[in-house]
């Protein structure tokens, strides 16, 4: 833990986080564990507490389910830092050619909802499919295992460890290498001795929220692990959730395992981060300096390119080749390639543009709320000093590794008691609540990391020239922490923007959103219109974080 | 569609002035959303009464309404499955209501408390463009000709597919030919989409037991895909309409369910390719009495369910 900040007596800043995370978080959290314990709750009884819990808890299944869960998420884990950190080094330290193209292509990836990531990629390798129709080649059905599952994830998660890693060693900079390589260190030395250990934060912190994302994402395994017999958690309470008979409380346990799992990493993180300090930000400003990369410019080129091609380039081709067919049994034949599926969802055939306006209110609104509570929350946690902060920060942490079914469940649990004078339930306002509760863990763990690496002296100076705490946090925190917020708001914009599996339940009556839309033309057979909103959406949603980019005037989208 | 609007528009006009204060009826549907957003325009139109309408598979709509149990929000339960509607009753959930307009529905798709909306029918899903021969018979999907070519709906997520594989293993429990398809590298490949797009891409040629209508759509719009209905029968899957007694709009829930049953709704319910439950509707598509149905004792199937399912899906992953 860094120096605990001079900060004891809990300020509104911190009361306001903590009242969001209850309402937000705890309330449908308890909700879940009430559904585990009485299987009846949902009529509204406390009737027959633990009656077949260990009759889930037992089942053989269970095992090989959740030792799958965590061959998966290991393997995205170890998959994504090897992808990840070489890019992120090499973009943080050298003059990368190109930088700021592969930065923003590398945004892409979170605009792409993984579900159609995954069919875009059965589309093209499948026999008969793109990759064949363009080159001939025959990719056969590799991609139906579990390797095929982690790559195809992988390559939706790891700009996360990308982006987090690069603007944490940024801002460490070659400064502090610099001063190991004057104490003699070789230039190896000093980035095994003194970078990468100060870089852990931000690698931590974004490798746990890989490994929560990997284990709680329905899409990927379900289209290319079950074929296999691949089964993890996630579509075994999907199958509960949603196959007959209903079981709901079987659901919630086998939630709580992964949430167990869940803790588990963020255990380890915390060890991992416990007793050091990675205050590298002090007073003294810094001067960005790169080295030039030389005659290895050329092969960091082809690393960024290959990577890119494969984590955007393929799932694009196969978004728009797919939305601009008119036919999917035409192929790629001139003939049948048109606009006449993007001409529906400008005409607003069946709802598309109200789902678009939909979503994006949506998203805005949760960026917000979750940047601010983000911040307020990482403050609480690594500068002040009161109990419960730690039960807070691991609350933080849970609701990434509960599907968002789960979370659906728990939030109509709680929100649609017969007492409640007034819900939220039945309105747009619950779907807002589901995003933020699910993707609070971004904004918090990325704020985490920042605040971690801000010295403590700059904020007890202004306490000294007579600031309050609240303005010290105004003026000298919020300002050094804001390119980190702003990078985690930007990614649950494009999250929350394309949320399918919360709201597919959730969804108050009458109401579309863009991937409850999109998920309803793929369900009816309609693959090529859902694959156009997908296009359009992605063109949005990739647009308006570079004009925030470009207007704030900073470095880079992330 | 316009066709439609400009009939809503005219029946809006009537009756515009007469229009009172009602209460809404809330609807849960099984897909497809066409139809029940049609449904609920036509419905407004004529009626004035709003339908809020929730659409999801039926496993999210019954999982939301187990959710939502202490303080039940819906009013008219349409689901994909005749099941529901049994497994409903037992519970005692369903409001007892017999439509004026379920005269000519056969009894087998009504109930005390239930009646159909349509019918979907399963069938082979062949694409011609596949180079393999045209598929008359379910084994013929086990040939040399479409080895590795076949995919199945998971008969775990479908609840006609359920039905499909329990009428052809039969209660003795043949499962010779779904062994001889797993032996010709036939595969399970999720709920009904998943299956039919790598036949539609063109990376399989056939599906074993596809929904019907949403094939016969796509056909309409183009693709290459042709239905085909086995002359050694079939099943099929009625879609039950229910009024759950909890409602308080159950007036308006009565009116609803007779605008589905009215000739206009059985129109829209034919325009979505399925089967219209009341016989004397015309639809562009073989209907009940152009299929040999295969019989299957529907309590002695569900029973056996979890171990049906259990067997069937060893058969498919041992490879």
């Amino acid at each position: 833990m860094s120096t605990p900040g001079t900060t004891r007596n809990p300020g509104p800043v911190v009361w306001g986080a903590a009242a969001a995370l209850i309402v937000l978080v705890a309330i449908p959290l308890l909700f879940i564990v009430l559904q585990a314990i009485f299987p009846a709750i949902g009529q509204g009884s406390l009737a027959s507490p633990f009656d077949g819990v260990l009759d889930v808890l037992t089942d053989p299944k269970l095992v090989g389910m959740a030792g799958n869960t965590l061959v998966l998420g290991l393997g995205v884990v170890v998959c994504s830092a090897v992808i990840a950190v070489p890019l992120a080094f090499l973009r943080a330290l050298f003059q990368v050619p190109l930088a700021r193209l592969w930065d923003v292509l590398l945004l892409i990836p979170f605009m792409i909802p993984p579900y159609i990531a995954t069919l875009g990629w059965i589309m093209t390798v499948q026999p008969n499919g793109y990759l064949k129709q363009v080159t001939g080649l025959d990719a056969g059905s590799y991609l139906f295992s579990i390797g095929g599952v982690i790559f195809v994830m992988t390559l939706g998660v790891f700009p996360v460890v990308y982006f987090a890693v690069s603007r944490t060693v940024e801002a460490i900079g070659g400064r502090y290498a610099d001063v190991g390589r004057v104490f003699g260190a070789s230039p190896f030395t000093a980035l095994r001795r003194v970078t990468l250990p100060l870089s852990l934060p931000g690698l931590a912190a974004s490798l746990l929220l890989v490994f929560a994302m990997a284990i709680e994402e329905y899409g990927t395994p379900a289209a290319l692990g079950r074929q296999a017999g691949f089964e993890v958690l996630v579509t075994g309470i999907d199958t509960r959730v949603s196959d007959w008979p209903i079981d709901l409380r079987g659901a919630a346990v086998l939630s709580l395992v992964l949430v167990m799992m869940s803790l588990g990493a963020f255990m380890i993180q915390l060890r991992i981060l416990a007793n050091r300090s990675f205050e590298t930000v002090g007073g003294k400003p810094q001067a960005v300096r790169k080295r030039p990369l030389g005659i290895f410019a050329i092969p960091v080129v082809a690393a960024f390119a290959i990577v890119t091609l494969l984590a955007v380039g393929v799932p694009l081709f196969a978004i728009f080749a797919t939305a601009l067919s008119k036919t999917l049994s035409g192929g790629l034949s001139p003939d049948n390639l048109g606009f006449d599926h993007f001409r529906a969802i400008v005409a607003d055939e069946n709802g598309a543009f109200r789902a678009l306006v939909n979503s994006l209110s949506l998203g805005i609104a949760t960026a917000v709320i979750t940047g601010v509570i983000g911040a307020a929350t990482s403050y609480m946690v690594v500068r002040t000093r009161f109990r419960g902060k730690g039960f807070l920060d691991a609350l933080t942490v849970m609701p990434n590794a509960i599907p968002g079914v789960v979370v659906a469940v728990g939030i109509i649990l709680a929100w649609n008691q017969p007492w409640l004078p007034v819900t939220p339930y039945n309105t747009p306002l619950i779907l807002l609540m589901a995003y933020c509760c699910i993707l609070l863990p971004y904004p918090v763990r990325y704020a985490n990391a920042a605040f971690r690496q801000v010295g403590d002296n700059l904020e007890a100076a202004a306490r000294v020239f007579g600031a309050s705490p609240l303005v010290a946090f105004r003026r000298i925190l919020f300002p050094l922490v804001l390119p980190s917020l702003l990078a985690s708001m930007l990614l649950v914009f494009a999250v929350a923007t394309r949320e399918l599996v919360a709201s597919l339940l959730l969804a108050p009556v009458g109401m579309s959103t863009i991937s409850t839309f999109i998920w309803r033309q793929f369900d009816q057979g309609s693959v090529g219109l859902g694959m156009a909103m997908s296009a359009v959406t992605i063109l949005i949603t990739t647009t308006i974080p570079l004009l925030v980019t470009l207007a704030s005037g900073r470095r880079g989208p992330m | 569609m316009i066709k439609h609007l400009r009939l809503a528009a005219f029946v809006i006009a009537g009756v515009a002035a007469t229009s009172a204060a009602h209460a809404d009826v809330t609807v849960y549907s099984a897909g497809p959303a066409g139809l029940i957003n049609g449904l609920a325009e036509g419905f407004k139109a004529k009626t004035g009464v709003q339908v809020n309408v929730f659409q999801g598979t039926t496993g999210k709509v019954l999982a939301r309404i187990e959710a939502e149990a202490a303080n039940p929000q819906v009013d008219v339960l349409v689901s994909a499955s005749w099941d529901t509607a049994n497994d409903f009753t037992q519970r005692g959930w369903l409001l007892p209501y017999t439509s004026p307009n379920a005269a000519t529905v056969p009894d087998f798709l009504k109930s005390e408390t239930a009646v159909a909306q349509g019918v979907s029918a399963l069938g082979i899903v062949w694409n011609p463009k596949s180079g393999t021969p045209k598929p008359e018979e379910w084994a013929d999907l086990t040939k040399p000709e479409f080895k590795d070519l076949v995919t199945l709906p998971d008969p775990a997520q479908s609840g006609a597919a359920f039905e499909l594989v329990a009428a052809l293993s039969g209660t003795a429990g043949n499962w010779k030919l779904f062994e001889d398809l797993a032996a010709n590298g036939a595969i399970v490949a999720g709920a009904n989409a998943a299956a039919l797009n790598p036949v539609l891409q063109g990376a399989k040629a056939a599906v074993f037991g596809a929904v019907d209508y949403i094939s016969f759509a796509g056909k309409k719009k183009g693709e290459s895909v042709e239905v085909i209905f086995p002359a050694s029968g079939t099943v099929v899957a009625p879609r039950p309409v229910m009024i759950l007694n909890w409602s308080k709009n159950q007036d308006e829930a009565k009116q609803f369910v007779d605008y589905i049953l009215s000739d206009e709704g059985q129109a829209l319910v034919a325009k979505a390719f399925l089967i219209p439950a009341r016989t004397d509707i015309p639809a562009d598509r073989p209907v009940i009495k152009d299929l040999k149905l295969l019989e299957i004792d529907s309590t002695q199937v569900y029973a056996n369910r979890a171990q049906m399912l259990e067997e069937f899906s060893k058969i498919f992953s041992k490879k």
